[in-house]
């Protein structure tokens, strides 16, 4: 199938003028729009179904509990993860930052003896090392950073090349026989590089390392295999990939899963409690699912999932290519540089740029007087802009439902930025 | 629902000429700090002191969304014999957007040299008028003491920029408080050594 500009009537809000201006919105890598089958589902899942799950017994009850595991194994099925029984290798998470920090409190408490024997394969120790890379989000730095400072692990770092790209190459040198785990980006959420991981996991699994993997900008545009890729973890948001917030994903493989205990206690994860000894939870994926969940939000999710693999994500990469090929054009301007691969060979359309002289806030609004809503700031990636040399920075990034006429538009707006502020 | 964008007259009149002339050259900045770089969260700024009577601090202000940030360095004349202090000298170091750069610049202008009082009275008022969602203020004795300042009215429509006006008048209020109670502090433990 291939995608083209009819895909916008599934997106009505587009269909808006801005300041005077039609809307164009190149905000995606913050948060996509959602087609009319996502917020049908939301509606209709609210008007016939809601109820919580894996508790109650009634209709309802069980209507809402089958949905949302329904939802659950296609959204494995979109990443490449479906398991024997559906979707049990992945954890519903408030988000994808919720997930990364799951995961690193549940290593902390392994390596506080916490979920015994089975669980000391992700305990760290004094001069054990994390492996990030200075591309990753806060969301995946801090949380790591954080788990090294209540353990003694030591953080260690990827370096990027001068297009911001992880050194995946360096793997044998940056990992070493101390690392226990590697958390890297699949993919920029500013350079919008596409990180060569399987250097980057082989080194990890030579040396016993668990690799984590931030593909929260990756599974929206690519197709992707979590088995083929072979990772242990990974983490994503559901609302980048056109489904509602207030829903991420941590996926472990099965067998890790099992060991890893728990990070958030309460209602729906637990088996047996009692006053004078510890409980037992339940198996994974509950164990991680404390309390009443997103139901709605992760119905939509899984309408989400479904959409995109209706579309096939080999089509949506495809069509984004060129749309980025369009934004990439930004480059060629007078005193514009992008900050990230300029070639649109093993990237995806996440496109961030300086314009010389003039502050990403002033930048931002005035494209956005042009009713073209970009990103403007650090976008949670303080250490990828130093590497720039930047403290912030301009981002436009595609969706399906963006044309030609869009990047266009952005062109035409940014070529006016420097002589509006005097700089040029 | 609100409008919290603009067109194209309301981008003339957010950028002002008082706005873009102050940014791109504004006054009190000193040092030579390159946009970002290693030194950007400020550890590395170091501003003499020029005046050793006076009473001097420094407030580091950061805007995490955008990361404008400076840091206001402030030298305060304590006031003798029940006289009113005086803020002796106001410089800054930092980086910005347009609106945080201008603002800082014309708030030195305006409290350069004036009393605690009066630079205090001055920021509450430009408070008001950031607050004032494009309204304005009404008192015109607060919008002469404002001048330039006033063209910010502009800037207080847009609720994501109206940070970015108020960095450097609260870096100046913080580090002028911070100057004076370490004055007080040191005052009184000198009294409290010759009792």
């Amino acid at each position: 199938m291939v995608i083209d500009d009819s895909i916008r009537q599934q997106f009505p809000i587009l269909d808006q003028q801005v300041h005077g201006h039609p809307m164009v919105y190149l905000d995606s890598a913050a948060t996509a729009q959602k087609p009319l089958a996502v917020i049908d589902a939301v509606r209709d899942f609210y008007l016939k179904d809601n109820a919580g799950v894996h508790r109650g017994a009634h209709e309802l009850a069980a209507r809402s509990t089958m949905a949302f595991e329904h939802a659950r194994s296609r959204v494995a099925a979109l990443v490449g993860a479906e398991g024997q029984e559906g979707g049990e290798e992945i954890v519903v998470t408030a988000g994808a930052t919720a997930a990364l920090n799951l995961l690193a409190t549940a290593f902390g408490n392994a390596s506080l003896g916490r979920g015994g024997k089975a669980a000391q394969r992700f305990a760290l120790k004094p001069g054990d090392e994390v492996v990030v890379s200075k591309a990753e989000h806060h969301s995946v730095l801090l949380p790591f950073q954080e788990l090294c400072y209540r353990t003694g692990a030591v953080l260690k770092s990827f370096d990027l090349d001068p297009d911001g790209r992880v050194l995946a190459d360096t793997a044998d040198q940056v990992i070493t026989e101390r690392t226990k785990v590697v958390a890297v980006t699949h993919v920029s959420n500013v350079t919008g590089a596409i990180t060569d991981i399987k250097p980057i996991v082989r080194r990890a699994h030579q040396v016993g390392a668990l690799v984590v993997l931030d593909v929260c900008q990756s599974v929206p545009h690519l197709p992707i295999d979590l088995h083929a890729m072979d990772v242990d973890f990974a983490a994503w948001s559901a609302h980048k990939m056109y489904g509602p917030t207030g829903v991420g994903f941590l996926y472990g493989r099965r067998e890790l899963l099992e060991a890893l205990p728990p990070a958030s206690f309460g209602g729906s994860m637990v088996e047996l409690a009692y006053l004078d000894r510890p409980a037992s939870y339940m198996d994974p994926p509950a164990r991680f699912e404390a309390g009443t969940q997103p139901v709605a939000q992760m119905i939509g999710a899984g309408v989400a999932a479904d959409w995109l693999m209706d579309l096939g994500m080999e089509n949506v990469a495809e069509h984004e290519k060129a749309i980025a090929i369009g934004l990439l054009r930004v480059g060629e301007l007078d005193g514009v540089r992008i900050l990230g691969p300029t070639t649109p060979e093993d990237r995806i359309g996440t496109v961030a740029f300086d314009v010389q002289g003039v502050h990403p806030h002033d930048v931002g609004q005035y494209v956005d007087s042009r009713g073209i809503a970009i990103r403007v700031g650090h976008h949670c990636a303080q250490p990828v802009h130093r590497h720039f040399g930047l403290m912030a920075s301009n981002r436009a990034s595609t969706g399906v439902y963006n044309t030609v006429a869009d990047t266009d538009a952005l062109l035409d707006a940014v070529s006016g930025v420097r002589r509006f502020f005097r700089v040029a | 629902m609100a409008d919290f964008g603009m067109d194209d007259e309301d981008l003339e009149q957010m950028y002002q000429e008082v706005i873009l002339d102050a940014a791109r050259d504004p006054h009190g900045r000193v040092g030579d700090q390159a946009d970002g770089g290693e030194d950007s969260d400020g550890d590395g700024v170091t501003i003499r002191v020029e005046h050793e009577a006076c009473l001097a601090a420094e407030s580091h202000q950061f805007n995490p969304t955008c990361g404008d940030q400076a840091t206001i360095h402030v030298e305060v004349a304590p006031g003798e014999q029940g006289g009113p202090d005086l803020i002796q000298r106001i410089v800054w170091q930092g980086s910005g957007c347009s609106i945080s750069q201008a603002s800082l610049s014309i708030m030195v202008d305006l409290v350069q040299g004036q009393t605690v009082d009066h630079a205090m009275d001055l920021a509450a008022d430009f408070r008001k008028l950031m607050e004032s969602r494009g309204a304005g203020i009404e008192d015109e004795k607060a919008q002469d003491a404002l001048g330039d300042a006033m063209v910010f009215q502009g800037v207080s429509k847009y609720p994501m920029r109206i940070k970015c006006a108020l960095l450097g008048w609260e870096g100046m209020k913080a580090s002028v408080a911070q100057a004076l109670s370490a004055g007080r502090v040191g005052d009184k433990a000198v009294k409290e050594e010759q009792a």
